[in-house]
């Protein structure tokens, strides 16, 4: 019998994962809809007066889980190593990438839950909180465009006549990076698609989100079966 | 022309430092040209001449740090390509990864924390002049004041070139990882002094670092092409330049 190597168990981390997320994302009032930033002060500490304890627990289970995507990024990293490279550069900078994005995440996760922390402070100070918040939200994108495009060039360079992932799977993660690219302008724009809860920059990039985590777990799912199968085979 | 780089085996290796050198060109063009973050402003401006340099760099401060928020994820070919320079030494494996992980997690403190304040200072000019001198001291102080991560990295950059039997990088350069470290320790008082030679615009804490920052990415960016140039993927010491001119 085969020795359990664990992977496949971190790998179905990712649907209770993706169900954890998304039930965080409906549960925080700001994302429904997303709050605007032409928002008057007064109307933002009154946002958090009024929805005071949904936008803690939202952002509790956010802290809880936000690094939650890092062992997907590792799997992903594993199969960057069975690829035909000279070199590990483009795996490490994968690894290289993969703390970044949750990071940013936490930097905005702790000022959606500072700010809900008084909400009776002065509304300038709720409002300064809440910016920051939403701007590490939404411009916190490098990491995650880099990744992309780093995993679609060792896709690229994968020379052999059983490639790892399919052609399509980079075309996949460059279409995302550009999905996620107009965020990063997000601060320019106080309405219109470049806004913090505009088309581009909250629609376009969260969906681009969810949908790379899900293309890529089936992705990955079918890659680790294939890579057993092969290795019960060889055996 | 594609068909030779795909079979050029140092095609990843080339593909990081070329990454390498874009970035640390943008990186310069948005931090002293779009921008004016670097030189800094003075920490011992009030909070009104603050207010005026947030609004005489609106635009530049938005448009740049949009455009860091869009490419800083090239500092990881950068961070792979150096912990790759320790993987070929002969020195455990772990200062590699240790490097790798210290720089992953630096561009947070290192940058990007003074990227989104200074955003969101932007943003709004109408705030309050003590917010935004808030905004102002967080942005700077985390920028300038984050010193362990690079401390640290260049520490064990330095020990695993100063222990390589493999002849990666000369001596002299392990010693330059020393003068980096170094400038990381001296920045420190920046987050006691308001004014002088020790403030975050300071003669010591900005001026002789960046000297040794710039001479020491220069220095770094030279050796690693030198260091794929000679690559020969062996385990043993790297080999000299054929028909090197210099």
């Amino acid at each position: 019998m085969r020795r359990t190597d664990g992977e496949l168990i971190l790998w179905w981390t990712l649907p209770v994962l993706l169900i954890i997320w998304l039930a965080a994302f409906l549960m925080f009032p700001g994302f429904r809809p997303p709050m605007a930033p032409a928002m008057p002060a007064d109307d933002v500490a009154a946002f958090y007066r009024d929805n005071t304890s949904r936008v803690q627990y939202s952002m509790i289970l956010f802290n809880w889980f936000g690094a939650g995507l890092l062992p997907m990024l590792m799997l992903i990293a594993m199969q960057i190593r069975r690829m035909a490279h000279s070199t590990p550069i483009l795996r490490y900078c994968v690894i290289s990438c993969a703390a970044g994005g949750p990071t940013l995440f936490l930097v905005g996760n702790l000022f959606w839950l500072i700010a809900a922390f008084r909400p009776e402070r002065a509304p300038e100070l709720t409002q300064l909180l809440n910016d920051l918040a939403w701007i590490a939200f939404t411009a916190g994108v490098p990491f995650l465009i880099a990744q992309s495009v780093f995993l679609a060039l060792a896709i690229f360079l994968d020379d052999q006549p059983q490639a790892v992932f399919g052609r399509w799977v980079a075309y996949v993660n460059l279409a995302v990076a550009a999905a996620l690219a107009p965020a990063s302008f997000a601060a320019l724009a106080h309405d219109g698609p470049l806004a913090w809860n505009g088309l581009l920059s909250f629609w376009v990039k969260n969906i681009a989100i969810f949908g790379w985590i899900i293309i890529m777990g089936v992705v990955l799912g079918q890659t680790i079966r294939r890579q057993r199968a092969q290795e019960r085979v060889a055996a | 022309m594609s068909a030779r780089w795909r079979d050029n085996p140092k095609r990843e290796l080339w593909f990081a430092w070329w990454t390498t050198v874009v970035f640390y060109q943008i990186f310069g063009l948005v931090f002293f040209v779009i921008t004016r973050t670097q030189p800094p402003p003075s920490p011992g401006w009030d909070a009104a001449r603050i207010v005026q340099w947030f609004n005489d760099n609106h635009t530049g401060l938005l448009v740049g740090f949009a455009i860091m928020f869009l490419i800083t994820g090239m500092v990881a070919p950068a961070n792979a390509l150096i912990a790759y320079s320790m993987r070929r030494m002969s020195v455990s494996p772990a200062f590699g990864y240790a490097y790798l992980v210290m720089y992953a997690l630096s561009a947070v403190p290192g940058m990007l924390l003074l990227c989104i304040a200074l955003s969101v200072g932007a943003m709004r000019p109408d705030r309050t002049p003590e917010l935004i001198a808030w905004i102002y001291d967080f942005a700077f102080l985390t920028y300038i004041g984050t010193m362990g991560v690079f401390l640290l990295g260049s520490l064990v950059w330095m020990a695993a070139i100063l222990l390589d039997k493999n002849r990666v990088f000369p001596k002299w350069f392990g010693y330059l990882n020393l003068c980096n470290a170094l400038t990381e320790v001296v920045v420190s008082p920046a987050w006691l002094f308001h004014r002088g030679v020790f403030a975050w615009n300071g003669l010591i804490a900005w001026w002789i670092d960046m000297v040794v920052f710039v001479t020491y990415t220069a220095v770094f960016i030279v050796q690693l092409r030198r260091l794929i140039q000679r690559e020969d993927f062996e385990t043993g010491p790297l080999p000299d330049l054929a028909g090197a001119t210099g």
